[in-house]
């Protein structure tokens, strides 16, 4: 089975409770479920007995999971409890036992087709994340560097890897790496985290230098600004990729950054990590939603900033009231 | 009490939750019962990894505020169906284990600071808020609540009320039981009460001071009302190696004595110091190691730390120097975290209790015996962490590398260990436990422990609790 390379986490994580203050989901449903500890429980249940893959109560746990990474980040020993939940979901999907709504959701991802259009040695990814949900991170985009070529059409494997589905996730990145090599540019733009993430981890396009918008943007010669905002870091950026370009670009435009709710540690992207709660698992994200609000309303935050067009989208659906920009449309203010 | 889940009983209270809390926050499914039949007792773990069935709740009901709790006890004495309160599940006693099934009722949805005083120094908040939240919310006040026990990242401050726990602070800054100032309760009956707003007065028995310890027997701490610090100026440490554990323990007794005022003091014996502060600080000593802080103004701090230190160098030992201390302070919680943290297929125990300074030494040999009487292979390791005016607690564990692979042989041994060791603390000066609780664990030995005492205990259980519907099985409190 796929989750036996993760048996030492399971080892370690299944009576662990060291990192349970940065489950951001188990913090606003106070499910044991929603911690690294929780799953591994269920996980170590299905390494005793194959049947239990089986039991819908552990798989719909399993797909909850937000994977924001920051329980691993803390961790001392860095134990990959977002890998084991990703090699189970590979299990599950294996056995034909998703659920169905996963089932209908991966459908919209599995072979597809990528257009390019446009001039220019830059290459931007316009996900569908952003061209559905957060159209203005293009615009401020094509605003701050009108000279690009644009990829778009589908995503390029992410959402099916982490749903599981390992085969079709790597026909859609060999699809995308091939339109990508075709349109001859040699830097790609990838403003969507995930995806970010996701080309990079698999060093999928390796004679081309993979940004995202923040590391290009850093490269640009771009107007001052003035303000204070309040960054919403990526998971992605953050906890997986250990990049703080969107930070530096901030402070580099002159905006002063303060930091949002408690701790730095803590993700506060409303389940980004996970890719798909959003459409998937909505009321876990009002949920989460509701504790940034919380925090932004009693910390007095102002504009918040964010990396992620899936936690723009969280945020304006679930909080329409706050103010919330994206990196892209700081740089273009 | 099991319910049968086809009955239509069962459906019944499942509905009447519902309408307290709402659907989302009644569950029943097997991944949310898993996760709320297993804490941080061996025994439960053990049982899990040699596949025995555990026993879980027939449902987790996650409350938002003191009146849904009340709620909750009211339907529960409708129905007379047992109720265990879950914080973090991270006690190491069995406490918050549903054992005869019924509600588990997690209280981390209450989980708000609802003020913080910085004229009086306190904060109030919910009970169910994770410690390491609740001192973050305090120092982005610019405060500080100086509560930092190693499982400060997953245990809520209901927890530790419910289990009188401790910091590593607690040598200067008390045990929660010091720090507390007031808490509101929901009763077994329901009622919703309030301790007297301070913890000093004369104005009869302290009720706070019951409900301290209670592990969720006597009710439901819904809020509380604690004592919060300044951020120091200053904080710093020093470590020491002795080449025995009794000069350690003599010089640490003589910095309290002296009526210093170190906010730590932690003496690992020779064993504890060649295995744990080898591994998890990278000092390979052979020896006790000995460190300690202050905080507070520099030059208090200055003067203090020398006193104490000169205290130490009475005794021939080596001074290890500022730096050594400070890596113990920088990785206090490290020990907590796999691979550092005793886990299976390893039995482990923590025999924590405490004594004067007289009886302190006699108490770690007897129990080194009585471990090594029940089985001579056991490690036996220990450290002497929370230091009072008048004596210290010891942190004494024990390890088997390879216990029995049956589980049931497994848990015997263990249980007999544990029987044995404490009942050697109890014969020469020592209590049942210092911080970590009573729980299912330890119940047997509080009748023994408190002597006829223990029947006040009783009736006070009996009155609050007419139904024994709060937790039931601990605390040496009958069962179900
Ligand atoms: C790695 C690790 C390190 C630890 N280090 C320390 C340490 O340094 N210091 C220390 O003191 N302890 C320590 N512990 C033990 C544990 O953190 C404490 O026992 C703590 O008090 C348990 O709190 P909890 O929220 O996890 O409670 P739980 O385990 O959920 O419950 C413990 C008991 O409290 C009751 N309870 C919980 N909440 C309430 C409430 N609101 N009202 C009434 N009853 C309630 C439960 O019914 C149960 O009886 C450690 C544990 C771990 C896992
Ligand atoms: S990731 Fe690390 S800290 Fe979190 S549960 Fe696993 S072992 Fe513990």
């Amino acid at each position: 089975m796929n989750m036996d390379k993760h048996l030492d986490v399971i080892n370690a994580c299944r009576y662990c409770f060291m990192c349970r203050h940065l489950a951001p989901l188990a913090l606003v449903t106070g499910k044991e479920t929603d911690t690294p500890r929780g799953r591994a429980l269920i996980a170590d249940q299905i390494r005793m007995n194959k049947e239990n893959l089986k039991n819908q109560d552990y798989v719909q746990a399993l797909y909850q999971a937000d994977l924001s990474g920051a329980c691993r980040t803390h961790c001392v020993s860095s134990y990959d409890e977002v890998g084991l939940v990703l090699e189970l979901r590979k299990d599950i999907v294996d056995a034909g036992v998703q659920p169905q709504p996963v089932k209908d959701f991966a459908q919209q991802f599995i072979n597809p087709s990528f257009t390019i259009t446009g001039e220019g040695d830059v290459l931007y990814f316009n996900h569908p994340c952003i061209k559905v949900h957060a159209p203005e991170m293009k615009t401020a985009f094509d605003k701050l560097a009108p000279k690009h070529k644009t990829i778009e059409g589908n995503d390029c494997g992410t959402a099916l890897q982490i749903l599981g589905y390992q085969k079709q996730a790597d026909e859609a990145a060999e699809k995308f790496v091939k339109a990508v090599k075709e349109s001859g540019c040699k830097t790609l733009v990838v403003p969507q985290p995930a995806a970010f993430h996701f080309i990079k981890s698999k060093n999928l396009l390796p004679d081309v230098k993979v940004l995202n918008t923040a590391e290009f943007l850093l490269t640009l010669d771009i107007p001052k600004k003035s303000g204070t905002l309040w960054p919403i870091d990526s998971d992605f950026l953050k906890n997986y990729q250990k990049n703080n370009a969107p930070r530096k670009l901030l402070e580099k435009l002159g905006y002063k950054l303060k930091e949002f709710g408690i701790t730095h540690e803590e993700s506060y992207t409303c389940g980004e990590g996970s890719m798909t709660m959003v459409f998937l698992y909505p009321e876990n994200v009002a949920k989460l939603v509701e504790r940034v609000r919380e925090f932004a309303e009693r910390y007095e935050a102002g504009t918040l900033v964010v990396a992620s067009p899936y936690t723009k989208l969280a945020l304006r659906t679930y909080a329409p009231e706050l103010d919330v920009i994206s990196v892209e449309e700081a740089a273009a203010r | 009490m099991l319910l049968n889940r086809k009955s239509y009983l069962y459906q019944m209270i499942k509905s009447e939750l519902t309408w307290i809390v709402g659907d989302d926050y009644v569950q029943s499914d097997d991944a949310e019962k898993l996760g709320h039949s297993i804490d941080y007792y061996w025994v439960p773990e053990v049982w899990h990894d040699r596949g025995q069935k555990l026993t879980g709740p027939d449902f987790i009901v996650h409350p938002k505020t003191a009146e849904e709790v009340s709620k909750i006890l009211q339907v529960a004495n409708t129905h007379k169906i047992p109720v265990t309160p879950w914080g973090g599940g991270a006690g190491s006693q069995g406490g918050a284990l549903p054992i005869y099934g019924g509600i588990a009722l997690d209280t981390k949805r209450m989980n708000k600071v609802l003020n913080i005083d910085p004229i009086s120094m306190t904060v109030t908040a919910e009970t169910g808020i994770i410690a390491q939240h609740l001192e973050w919310e305090v120092n982005k006040a610019g405060f500080s609540t100086m509560h930092f026990p190693a499982s400060i990242a997953c245990s809520t401050l209901g927890g530790f009320i419910a289990h009188r726990g401790t910091g590593v602070l607690s040598t200067k800054y008390g045990k929660i039981e010091d720090m507390i100032t007031s808490m509101e309760v929901v009763t077994p009956t329901g009622d919703i009460i309030n301790t007297l707003p301070v913890p000093r007065h004369a104005s009869g028995p302290d009720l706070a001071q019951l409900f301290l310890g209670s592990e969720g027997t006597l009710g439901v701490v819904t809020k509380a009302t604690m004592k919060i610090h300044p951020i120091p100026e200053s904080r710093k440490f020093h470590a020491f190696l002795f080449s025995n554990m009794h000069d350690g323990l003599e010089a640490g007794a003589k910095i309290m004595t002296s009526r210093l005022n170190p906010s730590v003091i932690r003496l690992y014996d020779n064993p504890e110091t060649a295995k744990l502060i080898k591994r998890v600080l990278g000092i390979d000593r052979v020896g006790s190691y000995l460190v300690f802080g202050f905080d507070g103004p520099e030059e208090v701090v200055d003067i203090q730390l020398e006193k104490a230190c000169k205290i130490c160098s009475e005794h021939g030992i080596e001074d290890l120097g500022t730096e050594s201390g400070q890596v113990w302070w920088d990785n206090r919680y490290k020990f907590y975290y796999p691979p550092y943290m005793f886990q299976l297929p390893q039995a482990f125990g923590t025999l924590d209790t405490v004594a004067d300074f007289s009886h302190i030494e006699a108490v770690y040999h007897a129990m080194h015996d009585a471990v090594k009487e029940q089985y001579p292979k056991a490690a036996y390791i220990g450290h002497f962490s929370h230091w009072y005016d008048w004596g210290c607690m010891l942190y004494a564990r024990f390890i088997i590398e390879q216990p029995p692979q049956d589980p049931e042989e497994a848990v015997a041994l263990y249980n007999r260990i544990w029987d044995a060791a404490i009942r050697a603390a109890i014969a020469n000066g020592g209590v049942i436990n210092e911080h970590h609780g009573v729980g299912l664990k330890l119940g047997r030995m509080m009748r023994d422990l408190h002597g006829p005492a223990f029947k006040v205990l009783e009736g006070i259980k009996k009155t609050l609790d007419p139904n024994n519907i709060m937790n039931p099985g601990k605390l040496g409190f009958s069962g179900y």
